[in-house]
């Protein structure tokens, strides 16, 4: 058996090890509740522009514009051959498999689609960054600075360098993989097409995060005079189409923030809890060595007595 | 009582500003419109500047940048003008101080600008028209009256 000195200095190593974890699980759990709150915030922006984006979209008929579905096939000098993932991710680890599920998702997405050449990456997050370059995928652009709470200003330059290339006609389609805030236990990977921007998902999109509330008008009230629109339509299109793109990818990087959060919170709860009954079994040990030290103490005590007496 | 417009501002972070107003002063792309009750529908992008909403004789300046206007009835027949921008704030919160830390950042941004690459550059150039605007607005309302 260890001696009792061994023991005590590892039941003192686990206890700060618990101590850190502990933080770690608390701190993670104020930065999520924040990132939750910042979600929540956004969705009456979200609504307001699916609302905008209906009132126009009486026009938006006549409007050819290539962020929108359907006019890619009609206008051969855009039809890019490449597709452009996002693959958003956290900076650091120590947060379960938040990170791992992410980039498993990515890289089953990437197998169906035949020629691996013809793929792009665009990562946020050292994690992923380092995964896509390891199976050897071809990234673009990494973004991996971004500060803690995000603010829409943080987001421009990975919207507009999106909007910028796929303008160009270098790409195709544009999916992002991030992970769905469902609740704090459980977060799910998931892949959502940004570009072109088809109308049936973006609703789906906006319904996904208004699902608690409903107090934002979605539907439309009918039979209002046309709208008087100031400005050219395909410019003002245009601006709305990019807008949504960075709402969009502004949302999905919050939920992502707030999965990163709540997968750590409770890896780490995982790992105080694990660390808690270490300490109950080194104790345990600690005390039975200490026991045995004075029964044998005691022992050789009385064995010295009698052989004097 | 005259008739009054519901004014609602959003940005992607928070609802700024829910209230009701006599007229609202936007500047468009096309330029600046007055928005007065039983507007017509309308949709609009913004530059930016300042959205001035008036009130009794009284006005409450803002300085924008991008977004868009939408005015149009709800139910209660009301004239709805909502505002989805990207960066919206009083002009009463903008301090003095916070003035002359705007031009400073804005004079330095220019310089760092010059030395960037394309995707960093994005990034300056927003917070550059940021900070330009704060300081035009602040400008031209020191000297104005405008309710605090």
């Amino acid at each position: 058996m260890a001696s009792t000195k061994e023991i005590k200095r590892r039941i003192k190593s686990v206890k700060s090890t618990k101590k850190i974890t502990k933080a770690m699980e608390l701190v993670a759990a104020s930065k999520m509740r924040k990132a939750v709150a910042q979600t929540l915030a956004s969705r009456l922006y979200a609504g307001y522009s699916w609302d905008l984006l209906t009132s126009m979209s009486g026009r938006l008929e006549e409007v050819k514009h290539i962020f929108f579905d359907g006019i890619r096939a009609e206008n051969p000098r855009h039809s890019g051959a490449r597709t452009l993932f996002v693959l958003i991710t956290s900076n650091g680890s120590l947060c379960g498999g938040y990170n791992a599920q992410a980039i498993k998702k990515a890289i089953a997405l990437m197998r169906e689609i035949k020629d691996l050449e013809s793929i792009d990456i665009i990562s946020v997050g050292k994690k992923g960054d380092g995964a896509m370059r390891r199976v050897g995928r071809n990234v673009v652009a990494s973004f991996t600075e971004l500060p803690a709470i995000l603010s829409l200003r943080d987001i421009t330059p990975i919207a507009s360098f999106i909007t910028s290339e796929y303008k160009k006609g270098i790409y195709k389609e544009v999916f992002v993989i991030y992970t769905d805030f469902i609740s704090a236990l459980s977060q799910i990977p998931k892949v959502r097409q940004i570009l072109p921007i088809s109308k049936i998902e973006l609703k789906q999109a906006i319904d996904e995060v208004n699902t608690i509330d409903q107090n934002i008008p979605l539907a439309i009230t009918k039979n209002q005079s046309p709208y008087l629109i100031e400005g050219d339509t395909g410019k003002l299109v245009e601006m709305l189409a990019e807008k949504l793109v960075r709402m969009q990818i502004y949302q999905m990087m919050l939920e992502s923030g707030a999965s990163e959060q709540s997968a750590r919170m409770v890896a780490m709860k995982n790992a105080s809890e694990a660390a808690g009954e270490m300490i109950d079994d080194l104790t345990l040990v600690f005390n039975k060595a200490r026991q045995a030290g004075i029964t044998q103490e005691i022992s050789e005590i009385s064995a010295g007595m009698a052989s004097v007496s | 009582m005259s008739k009054q417009l519901k004014l609602k501002i959003i940005t992607p972070e928070k609802l700024i500003l829910e209230e009701m107003m006599d007229a609202v002063v936007v500047p468009t792309i096309e330029g600046e419109i007055t928005i007065l009750p039983e507007h017509i529908p309308l949709i609009g992008g913004l530059r930016s500047g300042d959205i001035v909403g008036i009130v009794k004789g009284e006005h409450i300046p803002m300085a924008v940048v991008g977004g868009f206007v939408e005015v149009k009835e709800d139910e209660n027949k009301i004239t709805n003008v909502i505002i989805l921008a990207d960066f919206v704030e009083f002009v009463t919160d903008i301090s003095e101080e916070e003035v002359n830390k705007a031009k400073a950042k804005a004079e330095e941004l220019r310089k760092q600008a010059e030395n960037k690459e394309v995707v960093d550059f994005e990034h300056f150039a927003t917070e550059l028209e940021r900070s330009l605007t704060r300081v035009k607005i602040a400008d031209k309302w020191r000297t104005r009256k405008y309710r605090k």
